[in-house]
């Protein structure tokens, strides 16, 4: 009887030990199978030492893969001092490479903490870092960096942005494509026991990924030539700015953009932040003048409400509307033109009546499809949207004004993108400067850029005729400087009085031209906006189009344009260089070639009688003042 | 009369001991390399106590358990005086902030170890002895209470919190089990609750403590220290373990990792199939025990082959618990398994005695 007390007790008291027993177990479990994850992270960190070896940049990259901006390979010396057993002869030893102070080196090396840097980034080469690596002390590492580099610095700083101290994008480029141009950070692992002192489990090694590489629309020697320009003419004629855009057409790729002021994006800090933020080819907002015609000129012929070749006008050199008295630029008027020729003059009032044909809501609906009053999308950050009036707060004046290009404010973006559309059939496409994003291991294309046509604005009629058109202000009319013989040129300049505070000042105006060649189907348009240009005429063709003539010249050889026949001759003035067509005189005598050449300098080589080579070659357009060699035998 | 002994708990005891040495070895070698340049230095000193013990398990199965009926209050009073004698500056030496150890060279014995075994025999010898007064808690209980209470006060003097904590348990569950009423364990729980929650506001530290195993991270390299260290060893093991020597919070992480937090180490290289295995062993040598009492036929028997099996589970549990983060750190070592020579004889030695009780 009382055995058996005793025995429910003892019982009772197994079953208490079993659960708590089974409570143990299930705590076991808990730890070890649901929490097994993170401790196991916790652990992981806490045993291992790690060293972030920092991924370089993606590198961004040209049409034809020249490098624009690249990651330099940089290293670094960590010492984790726990783990030098010799302190003495490692300092003395990585002083003796490094050719400084034993106790510069040593202060680090006997340091009390977990890891300390003894040389960071540039200032070590790699012979140097081999050599360290060579000695192979216990607790010495090196570690691979990377740090930006802009070979063309200024050229692109504007396009491409800069990055800061840790290479994370801050503008441009850098920035809006931040993500793509980071690449996967490797990191050097070891392992260290509760001391420091490293355990002889192996280093686990994960190799850094490099960046996405980013590859352009631009052209490198096309940005070259856009800079070079765009420096003359600041030097020139000692401008507060200038801005060139070079675009294909047909598809919205800007092949160059450059713009004065620039920075350089390795010393940014050096720069105020306008210059740094204001990308003015895409940001800068202004009264376009004359090179707005375009559009109104596209518009009309859209709308039939012109007959270019028959329609004429006659321009008194004023016009009056609603009481307010609107001049066009030349003194005295045009006379009586055709439309065509109000065009090639460029004349005011000549306009104005284009505008009233249209009216306000068909006019400003025209302008708003060509893509004005809203940024083009292009793939860059800090664009502006330019003002436009509303449709209803237009009375006749401003119909008048906005038809010749005043009294709105737009982007050069907007205008060459927009005259991309009144050239190349009537598409609006959207302008950008990435073309795709390529996997540098792989070599395989991330995202590729295309082709986005907004809408369709004018036909392929009407495109032709604006082509037509605008080839004969090239060639008869204000555009003139930009003719380049043995190619069609079509182009439209532009004077802008600028606005400030609401008013006109005083002599200071933008000058600008858009040019596109061969003027039957454009392969490149250009854009070339001069900013308050000192000491010459104020005329957009007078400054303007020799630099978007030059800017073209270089497109020739860049993209490799033939020559074309068909063009419009020039009509030429008294100042103009005259050209001739240089006539074949390959297989006569010398006394027949001279007669032939009588026009032309000419320069003989060779003491036969007969020309075997001519140079330039014939049947091209030369000025009188070159000098043809001819080869006899 | 002569019948063999409970030959799987010999068994069982034998090859937990000889684990417990091979994990004192994996868990301890980074330690004793480091303190005593010699890897094998607590594995040696264990050995030796594992051998010594054995013998004297096997020498204690055979001498009649009730020897100790007819010497119980002398072996009382020789710990009594070995506690006393551990207090006095000179005699016992501190190791860990406690004065709890007779110390010759680098061994160590601790007197509070010795004397659980005496208190266990003393009571079994009092239940047995006054069978009818239980019932009476004043003539019954209350007695023996004191002299629970003073052997109490006396290893709290070191102090040495775990072992007393281990004593009065178990000399609390044997009292319960000679039959004395419920009602009076609830209202000594209900009393000790009082004392703790006492005892935590007279020092606010101890306040601290309860926060840090309620919550390790809220301090995490001051009193959540030891059982973070310990779950980062148990976590990572998984189902099966790093393997055996692969443990890397020995590393200098877990500090001493061959005694208190063996066990950690153990789910550390072996895993759950380990820490399974382990529980399960000890949880069989507890029921092994526990059936020698329920066989025997003499009251005293029963009392201490009883008191000497849940000793050792209770200290085991107890030490489980802490590791595994279910009670407070108390500062328990796991009985054959965690190093210390004192704790593993007298494990070892209570097993002889049950082995010798399980004869009859």
């Amino acid at each position: 009887m009382f055995f058996n007390d005793i025995h429910t007790r003892i019982r009772f008291v197994i079953l208490v030990v079993i659960i708590i027993l089974l409570l143990v177990i299930g705590k076991v479990f808990y730890i070890q199978v649901i929490s097994y994850n993170k401790l196991s992270n916790i652990t992981e960190d806490l045993w291992s030492r790690k060293m972030t070896i920092n991924a370089p940049r993606g590198d961004i990259v040209d049409r034809n893969g020249n490098v624009l901006a690249t990651s330099v390979v940089t290293t670094t010396i960590y010492v984790v001092p726990n783990q030098i057993v010799d302190k003495k002869k490692v300092s003395e030893e990585i002083a003796k490479i490094l050719e400084c102070d034993y106790d510069d080196v040593y202060k680090y090396v006997s340091k009390n903490s977990s890891m300390e840097i003894i040389r960071k980034g540039m200032d070590l080469s790699s012979e140097v870092a081999d050599k360290i690596d060579k000695l192979g002390f216990d607790g010495v590492y090196l570690v691979v960096d990377s740090k930006r580099y802009y070979p063309y610095g200024e050229k692109l700083s504007h396009i491409i942005g800069f990055v800061g101290s840790d290479n994370q994008g801050l503008s441009g480029l850098e920035l809006t494509y931040n993500e793509y141009l980071t690449g996967i950070n490797g990191e050097l692992k070891y392992y260290s026991d509760g001391k420091g002192n490293k355990l002889e489990i192996p280093d686990s090694y994960v190799a850094p990924t490099k960046g996405m590489t980013l590859e352009l629309t631009l052209d490198l020697e096309m940005i070259e030539a856009v800079d070079n320009e765009l420096s003359n003419a600041m030097d020139k004629y000692n401008s507060d700015g200038a801005i060139a855009i070079a675009m294909n057409p047909d598809t919205g790729e800007i092949l160059a953009m450059g713009s004065k002021p620039s920075f350089d994006p390795t010393n940014y800090q050096d720069y105020s932040e306008e210059v740094i933020n204001r990308n003015l080819p895409i940001w800068m907002t202004f009264e376009p003048g004359s090179t707005f015609k375009i559009i109104t000129l596209a518009s009309s012929i859209e709308e039939k409400t012109v007959d270019l070749f028959n329609d004429s006008f006659t321009d008194s050199g004023a016009v009056t509307i609603d009481g307010s008295t609107l001049h066009c630029w030349k003194h005295g008027g045009h006379g009586t033109q055709t439309f065509l020729e109000v065009v090639e003059n460029s004349c005011n009032p000549g306009f104005v009546s284009l505008g009233n044909k249209l009216g306000v809501d068909k006019l400003m609906g025209y302008i708003r499809n060509f893509g004005f009053g809203s940024k083009t999308g292009i793939d860059l950050n800090g664009e502006g949207n330019g003002i436009l009036f509303k449709n209803e707060n237009m009375g006749p004046v401003e119909l008048a004004t906005t038809a010749f290009g005043q009294g709105i404010s737009v982007t050069p973006i907007q205008q060459i993108t927009a005259v991309s559309a009144a050239i190349n059939g009537g598409f609006l496409n959207t302008p950008y400067v990435v073309s795709s994003i390529i996997d540098p291991s792989s070599e395989s294309i991330i995202y590729e850029n295309k082709k986005v046509t907004k809408r369709q604005v004018i036909s392929e009629e009407t495109s032709a005729t604006v082509r037509y058109a605008l080839e004969s202000v090239v060639a008869n009319g204000t555009g003139r400087n930009a003719y380049i013989e043995n190619y069609r040129v079509g182009g439209k300049t532009g004077t802008a009085q600028k606005v400030s505070d609401g008013k006109y000042l005083v002599g200071n105006y933008i000058l600008s031209f858009i040019g596109f060649l061969p003027a039957d189907n454009p392969e490149i348009v250009v854009y070339v906006a001069v900013d308050n240009p000192k000491g010459v005429t104020q005329y957009g063709g007078t400054v303007s189009a020799p630099i978007a003539r030059s800017i073209m010249m270089s497109a020739i050889e860049v993209l490799n344009i033939p020559e074309k026949d068909g063009g419009m001759l020039k009509e030429y003035v008294y100042t103009d260089t005259k050209y001739l067509i240089l006539p074949n005189v390959v297989g006569m005598n010398k006394e027949n070639a001279t007669k032939a050449l009588k026009d032309f300098k000419v320069k003989y080589s060779g003491n036969g009688d007969k020309v075997v080579y001519m140079s330039p070659k014939a049947n091209s357009f030369q000025s009188v003042d070159t000098t043809i060699t001819l080869m006899l035998n | 009369m002569k019948k063999g002994f409970d030959k799987p708990l010999f068994v069982a005891v034998i090859l937990i001991a000889i684990f417990g040495l091979v994990m004192i070895y994996s868990a301890s070698f980074v330690w004793a390399n480091y303190k005593f340049d010699d890897p094998y230095k607590f594995v040696k000193m264990q050995g030796i106590f594992l051998v010594v013990g054995i013998i004297l398990m096997i020498v204690l199965s055979k001498i009649d358990y009730h020897i100790y009926y007819k010497y119980a209050n002398i072996i009382l009073l020789i710990c009594a005086i070995l506690l006393i004698l551990v207090l006095i500056p000179g005699i016992g030496t501190v190791r860990n902030g406690s004065r709890s150890w007779f110390g010759i060279g680098s061994l160590g014995i601790q007197p509070s170890e010795f004397a659980k075994i005496g208190l266990i025999i003393y009571v079994s010898k009092y239940l047995t002895n006054n069978n009818k007064e239980m019932k009476s808690i004043i003539h019954g209980v209350l007695p023996i209470l004191g002299v629970i209470g003073l052997f109490f006060v006396l290893i709290m003097l070191e102090p040495d919190f775990g072992t007393a904590m281990v004593i009065v348990l178990t000399l609390v569950v044997l009292i319960f089990i000679s039959g004395v009423k419920i009602s009076f364990f609830v209202k000594i729980g209900l009393v000790g609750l009082l004392g703790i929650a006492g005892i935590i506001i007279a020092a606010p530290y101890r306040m601290k403590r309860i926060v840090s195993f309620l919550n390790p991270w809220s301090d995490p390299l001051g009193s959540g220290y030891q059982i973070l260290q310990s779950l980062y060893a148990i976590g990572p093991g998984g189902l099966l373990g790093q393997g055996f020597l692969k443990s890397r919070q020995k590393y200098f992480y877990l500090p001493e990792p061959q005694t208190d937090f063996i066990f950690s180490i153990i789910s550390e290289e072996l895993g759950f199939l380990g820490v399974l295995i382990v529980t399960i062993s000890f949880m069989f040598i507890f029921y092994r025990g526990m059936l020698t009492s329920l066989k025997s036929k003499d009251l005293f028997g029963k009392y201490l082959a009883f008191g000497l099996s849940f000793g050792l589970i209770i200290q085991a549990s107890l030490n489980l618990m802490v590791v595994v983060g279910l009670i407070p750190v108390t500062g328990v070592t796991l009985p054959f398994l965690s190093y210390g020579g004192s704790s593993l004889l007298v494990s070892l030695a209570s097993i002889g005695i049950i082995l010798n009780v399980s004869r009859n």
